[in-house]
């Protein structure tokens, strides 16, 4: 059984020998926390340990969400956007209708 | 393909609003090389090179203007494979620092904060593996991203990398 945490990448803030930012933007010390990638527009978001709502995660795809209301709608992954027109640009470029730029 | 760094061993981020044309030398940005061509951005690394308070609002964007004509790479600035046995590629990602045309960055597709102190601050970002980012093509606004500074703040010198690995 695959567990969600996999889907996990890691921030490092490391202002241990810096003074650091002012209070409310992250203050001085060491900060790691995991992030998300939401599946739905690749914004990448930083996991509150603290949060008690439940984080957005679609089933369809198995992947992390972010709180955007549209990206909470429907099941419409960044990956498969790219996918599709990656195909898109590759057709156009078999029926020359695009101009490679240099 | 294969995983390649794009490095800048020493920069002062210049602080731009959405919007607004980047400053020559001030950013990074990443480009596809080709209108095909995919890319995955696996790791940004920042190290501050300031000797004094620099507190700096860094952004990892989608740019909404995309630059056109890029001065190549200068000296302390390179992208090159991890992997000393990669192939060259036909259409080469397109990393760049100063352009003929400014990119901008774009107001609503920002994917990252990154803000850290350039005074002896370190900021690192990993992607797990399979969730990373995605660029596509050259044009906007999937075709181009761009490490910059938001407005606010005194921007510090620092060093950077960029992991990236064209599909």
């Amino acid at each position: 059984m695959q567990s969600k945490r996999r889907h996990e990448g890691y921030l490092l803030i490391d202002h241990r020998n810096s003074p650091g930012l002012p209070g409310a933007l992250g203050g001085t010390g060491i900060f790691e926390s995991a992030t998300i990638t939401c599946a739905h527009c690749h914004v990448v978001v930083v996991l509150n340990p603290d949060r008690s709502r439940a984080r957005g995660y679609c089933a369809r795809c198995d992947h992390y969400v972010c709180d955007n209301p549209g990206c909470n709608a429907e099941c419409l992954p960044m990956n498969q956007i790219l996918d599709e027109l990656q195909e898109e640009a590759v057709r156009e470029l078999q029926r020359g209708s695009i101009i490679l730029k240099e | 393909m294969a995983k390649r760094s794009f490095k800048v061993s020493t920069w002062t981020p210049v602080a731009v609003g959405d919007g607004a044309n980047f400053t020559d030398n001030g950013y990074m940005g990443l480009m596809g090389g080709s209108s095909t061509q995919r890319l995955t951005l696996i790791e940004f690394y920042m190290g501050g090179q300031a000797t004094a308070s620099a507190p700096t609002y860094m952004v990892l964007s989608r740019d909404s203007v995309v630059q056109a004509t890029p001065t190549a790479l200068a000296t302390g600035q390179s992208d090159a494979p991890l992997d000393p046995s990669t192939a060259a590629l036909a259409a080469p990602a397109v990393a760049f620092t100063a352009s003929t045309t400014k990119p901008q960055r774009s107001a609503t597709l920002g994917l990252l904060n990154l803000s850290f102190n350039a005074f002896g601050g370190i900021v690192r970002w990993v992607a797990a593996p399979g969730e990373e980012i995605g660029v596509l093509g050259n044009t906007a606004s999937l075709g181009e991203v761009s490490l910059s500074a938001y407005t606010g703040g005194t921007p510090g010198v620092m060093g950077a990398h960029i992991i990236y690995e064209p599909l």
